[in-house]
């Protein structure tokens, strides 16, 4: 018994000469991998225009359902989203919503600093969300892999497109 | 009945279906494209193959298109033999080689036939590298949305439209892998079913452009079974409806076709795909108004407008409360309008609360009549209504008077497939099954024999075999000679030219002469002796054939014929009501209920002004702000036939009941609701009142309608009531992955409110509940495992294109039943010139875009209702100083329109056809057919105001 009680006073008087495990947070922050699922935003394609397009993929792989938008279209042909909200007092950063994403838009972030007084607070709509930047994917635009005609960019003029059929013509 | 082995399983199988059907009917999932239900089979895509084998030592045995393939007794087949999947696995992935990658912006996704048919074969990575073709698209018009790119050349587009539809301005242009689905030039497309290209299109290429306009995914719709209430034909539909999210009110968004066996089928009109936008009009109701009294300095609207202000709804209530017991203590007379587009439930409590003697039709006198007159020809036992794979079947039809393409759109298109009758009788003949659609369409047969009379025949007259254009009086003359031709007797009539009896005895001969024949008509001719004289061609012709003879007979409006049963004969008509007003006692002052009625469109104008000035209030429950309602005192919104529950009878007599989809916006709720809860607040003690009070759910009143009125003792079994349980489960209405729950009201409050309760029906306004539409019919998201598009109803059908598990929705009212007495042409209602200078007669034509009153008011048909025109013989124009394209004056009794003039070969001489309700020319209608006068339009000088 006495053996025990010693050997506890030795493992105490070790810890003395280790390295303190406490981080002195938030003056000190710890290193978190850019992969790391925090605060979810919108991103920009390169060319700065929303990269959302309103698809609803991620609202329906949300697990609490915490993710609402509505379709629009702009005059120029892009869908757009109208309105985008993440209600964060529900969302559990689980990420699913950034896999469903055909166009990269929907990332998270390594930021889980996301503390309120008011429960109200934690709902962030599409301009609380929109950064100006790419995120994590620098060189992603959508519409340049989609054979969708928009402004700016006709039929056939897509990544790997041709140029599109003029059906009066022989077409041999 | 053939017995195959299915990968080891043995089945026993409808030797009539192809082995695709027979597959999907026992539930397998086989991958197809081309192939559809209701079109048969052409063998284009290459993506149903199976393996069938020699016998059971066969061990490779070979490919076969299973759609084309017959089934044979003991044939030994495989859907999961290793080649089939690699073989339909290489289909898909050269099918998808130019598909545009653009799922995430497409409508179609999350409901896509091609995405489905990916999955299950089982191609999930890219490897093709090269360009892509593309395509341009084109405009096709407000309804439909075109995106070329997503084609895979399945054909099934022009399929439906030419082959099906009778459409001739879509085809497939180009050749080989540049196949190109649009039209010579750009613009709408002409067919009324056009709309069904949404669905037949098995990916993304033909979409619903209203639909896109306030666009949410398939799973993201609540939805419930409803019935379209557009035409009297009764189809079903399965509304969607989502909250906005963005501070606006909830809309419905898209209307798609419900499968109903004997109605609808696969297939819906576009007046009742698109007319669905009217529900989120800013025409719409949704206040409690209440006329002001206070002067104003100016207004632009006429002296006799009322100018409404919003109020408390449970002032609007007070108020009509406080009328209710005035008239309880017979200190006022209260009168109840009833209305052939409000459910039975509606008309029921209104009857309910002022009494028979009060309650009126809100139709006039010949509507009235003619309803009475279809009714009592139902009641007929030589006389059956058949139902749209009947009509589908016949061999000879006779249409008189009824112009259907455009009143009752549906049954056009199943007129159009009885017309290819004898070219199946040929096939069969012949031994080639009638799914092989390519072989049978090219088989030489003569159309079936189609004979039509009558004022006007739209998009059917490339199938009919006689159609002769008469004016109502010669039509009568027509159907009055060809039954005395078919009764053989000897009375033979002396008005007749003998080119005209030529056709009686074709017509005679026809009829005779086929095992299956039908006639169809209908009041939209508004002529009684028309109606009267096809009654007793049915009652001679089943006489002679000794059978009942199948009629049917359009009614016109959603509930025709269902309001029609809570009406003693001859009587309820706007006239008598004007008759009781004028000899009632003054001293009584009376208020007027109307129930989503638009009085201007049953009347002529000064008789709805003099019934108005008879009273004095008028109050409404409306959906839509109509020229009536702005002459009410108060109005109460009413609730449309998405946002309530409800009963609707069809042409055929279905009783059948439509489910609240979403809750709407405002304070709208069923008519009978605000009745009901101003007899709440009512003082006085009545057992009438008692029993208005005790009516708490949809179908206390269902029930209460089964117990009073025979004809209607079936309501009490069409549906379930509210405490109805599966497992002890209502039924969801929202999908099980219905998205935002969360989110979409995080905006004003962010923790939830809970799903508001629906008082009426054993449904969820939420995802809890049964999903499984096998479970029951209530349950309108047809959706299965696999299966995100529409074509997963085969998973919820007893055969594919047969019933829905669980038999037909909705059933027969019961026509007291009784051999009616060959009825004389006797009725007042026949017009005459008048003194005046009328001599020009008008007829009705209908059109499928702006003869409806509530589609009217959709916004994407703006684009397609023609402006007011009428119709004239191309020969008569030039005597009114007129040519086709100018303005002219329409000079009634009732007073004076204007409209274009048209030349057309169909209007007889001394006739002029007049769109009905037609936005311009509403109140046009009830003149019809009452004479009119011409003159060109002179524009006045516009005096130049300083």
């Amino acid at each position: 018994m006495i053996a025990s009680q010693i050997r506890s006073m030795w493992l105490v008087f070790k810890h003395l000469f280790r390295r303190n495990v406490t981080v002195q947070y938030p003056e000190e922050k710890p290193y978190l991998a850019p992969r790391y699922r925090g605060r979810i935003i919108l991103s920009r394609d390169p060319n700065g225009d929303e990269r959302c397009v309103a698809c609803n993929l991620c609202a329906v792989a949300c697990p609490p359902d915490c993710i609402s938008l509505q379709k629009t279209e702009d005059p120029d042909g892009r869908w757009r989203p109208e309105y985008f909200r993440i209600n964060f007092s529900r969302c559990i950063m689980c990420g699913l919503c950034e896999d469903a994403c055909p166009t990269y838009a929907i990332q998270l972030t390594p930021d889980f600093e996301m503390c309120e007084y008011d429960r109200q607070n934690m709902v962030y709509e599409k301009e609380d969300l929109l950064i100006d930047g790419p995120g994590k994917y620098h060189d992603y635009s959508f519409y340049q892999v989609a054979g969708k005609a928009i402004k700016g960019k006709d039929k056939g003029q897509a990544n790997n497109e041709a140029e599109p059929i003029n059906v009066k013509s022989l077409n041999l | 009945m053939p017995t195959i082995t299915i990968d080891g399983e043995k089945y026993q199988v409808d030797g009539d279906q192809n082995l695709l059907s027979s597959c999907l009917t026992l539930g397998l999932n086989v991958p197809y494209f081309c192939w559809h239900p209701e079109m048969g089979s052409v063998g284009a895509c290459r993506q149903c193959a199976m393996i069938e084998y020699k016998d059971s030592e066969d061990q490779s045995g070979r490919l076969i298109m299973s759609c084309m393939t017959p089934v044979r007794d003991g044939g030994i087949y495989s859907v999961n033999a290793e080649t089939a999947k690699e073989f339909r696995g290489s289909i898909i992935e050269d099918l998808m080689t130019n598909h545009p990658h653009d799922c995430p912006v497409c409508e179609e996704g999350g409901e896509c036939h091609l995405q489905d048919m990916t999955e299950m074969s089982g191609h999930t990575m890219r490897r093709y590298r090269g360009t892509k073709r593309t395509h341009r698209n084109q405009y096709l018009g407000p309804f439909i949305n075109h995106e070329m790119n997503r084609c895979i050349t399945c054909y099934r587009c022009t399929r439906f439209y030419n082959d099906y539809a009778g459409g001739n301005d879509l085809q497939a242009l180009g050749r080989n892998h540049q196949v190109y689905f649009g039209r010579q030039q750009e613009g709408r497309l002409q067919n009324g079913f056009s709309g069904n290209l949404v669905e037949v299109c098995p990916t993304g290429v033909f979409t619903d452009k209203t639909f896109s306009a306030h666009f949410v995914r398939k799973w993201d719709l609540q939805t419930a079974p409803s019935i379209c209430e557009h035409c009297a034909v009764g189809c079903n539909t399965a509304p969607g409806a989502r909250e906005s999210g963005n501070g606006h009110d909830p809309m419905l968004r898209r209307i798609t076709n419900l499968y109903h066996h004997d109605i609808n089928g696969y297939f819906l009109c576009d007046r009742g795909r698109f007319g669905y936008e009217y529900v989120n009009s800013p025409t719409r109701i949704d206040q409690v108004l209440s006329a002001r009294n206070e002067e104003l300095i100016g207004s632009t609207a006429d002296t006799k407008d009322q100018l409404h202000r919003q109020v408390n709804p449970r002032d609007g209530v007070l108020h009509l409360s406080v009328q209710i017991t005035a008239a309880q203590r017979k200190l006022r007379r209260i009168i109840g309008i009833g209305s052939p587009r409000a459910s039975l439930e509606n008309n029921y409590a209104l009857r309910q609360l002022v009494g028979l003697d009060n309650f009126f039709s809100g139709l006039n006198r010949l509507d009235q009549h003619l309803l009475q007159l279809v009714n009592n020809i139902h009641s007929d036992n030589r006389i059956t209504s058949p139902n749209t794979p009947e009509i589908e079947t016949a061999d000879a039809i006779l249409i008189i008077g009824e112009d259907i393409y455009n009143t009752a759109p549906r049954i056009a298109l199943a007129v159009r497939q009885a017309a290819r009758n004898r070219q199946k009788k040929q096939a069969q003949d012949l031994k080639i099954p009638l799914w092989q659609d390519t072989s049978v369409r090219q088989l030489e047969g003569d159309p079936s024999p189609i004979i039509f009379i009558g004022t006007e025949f739209t998009e059917l007259t490339d199938i009919a075999t006689t159609t002769l254009f008469e004016s109502p009086e010669r039509v009568t003359l027509f159907t009055q000679a060809l039954t005395q031709e078919i009764s053989k007797s000897s009375k033979q009539s002396t008005e007749i030219s003998p080119e005209f009896q030529k056709e009686v005895n074709h017509t005679a001969e026809i009829l005779l002469k086929a095992t299956n024949p039908l006639i169809i008509s209908g009041i939209s001719s508004r002529h009684l002796d028309t109606l009267n004289a096809v009654a007793n061609l049915a009652r001679v012709l089943s006489n002679h054939r000794k059978v009942p003879t199948k009629l049917y007979l359009n009614c016109g409006e959603v509930n025709s014929l269902g309001m029609i049963q809570l009406f003693n004969e001859k009587e309820g008509s706007l006239e008598q009501l004007m008759e009781s007003l004028s000899v009632s006692d003054k001293e009584i002052p009376t208020s007027l209920i109307v129930l989503e009625n638009d009085l201007y469109r049953r009347l002529d104008t000064p008789s709805v002004e003099k019934l108005l000035s008879l009273v004095d209030e008028v109050i409404l429950i409306d959906t839509l702000l109509t020229p009536t309602a702005k002459r009410a005192n108060w109005i109460f919104p009413a609730s449309t036939t998405a946002e309530s529950q409800g009963t609707y009878v069809n042409n055929n007599g279905l009783a059948q009941r439509f489910y609240a989809v979403y809750e709407g916006k405002g304070y709208i709720q069923e008519s009978w609701r605000w009745l009901v809860d101003a007899v709440d607040f009512c003082t006085e003690k009545s057992e009438n009142y008692s029993v208005l009070r005790s009516w708490k759910h949809s179908t206390d009143l269902s029930d209460a309608l089964a117990r009073e009125i025979y004809t209607l003792k079936v309501l009490a079994e069409i549906g379930p009531n509210e405490d109805f349980r599966i497992d002890g489960l209502k039924v969801a209405r929202q999908s099980a992955r219905y998205s935002g729950r969360t989110a979409i009201h995080a905006q004003q409050h962010v923790s939830e409110t809970p799903p508001i309760k629906d008082p009426d029906a054993p449904m969820n306004f939420s995802m809890e509940g049964i999903h499984n539409p096998n479970k029951t019919q209530l349950q309108a998201n047809i959706w299965s495992p696999g299966w995100n598009s529409n074509q997963s109803i085969f998973k919820f059908q007893q055969q594919v294109g047969g019933e829905r598990k669980g038999g037909p929705s909705g059933k027969y009212i019961e026509f007291s039943q009784h051999s009616t007495q060959d009825s004389n042409v006797s009725e007042e209602t026949s017009v005459k010139p008048t003194e005046t200078s009328n001599n020009l007669q008008m007829l009705p034509i209908y059109r499928l875009f702006g003869s409806e009153e509530l589609s009217n008011q959709s916004m994407s048909f703006s684009e397609v209702i023609e402006a007011p025109f009428i119709l004239m013989h191309p020969d008569e124009i030039s005597q009114y100083d007129t040519q086709e394209g100018e303005l002219v004056d329409i000079e009634t009794n009732c007073g004076n329109y204007r409209a274009e003039i048209k030349g057309s070969n169909t209007i007889p001489h001394g006739c002029i056809g007049v769109p009905f309700g037609l936005p311009g020319l509403e109140s046009l209608a009830p003149q019809i057919p009452g004479y009119a006068s011409l003159r060109p339009a002179v524009t006045p000088a516009i005096s130049e105001e300083q």
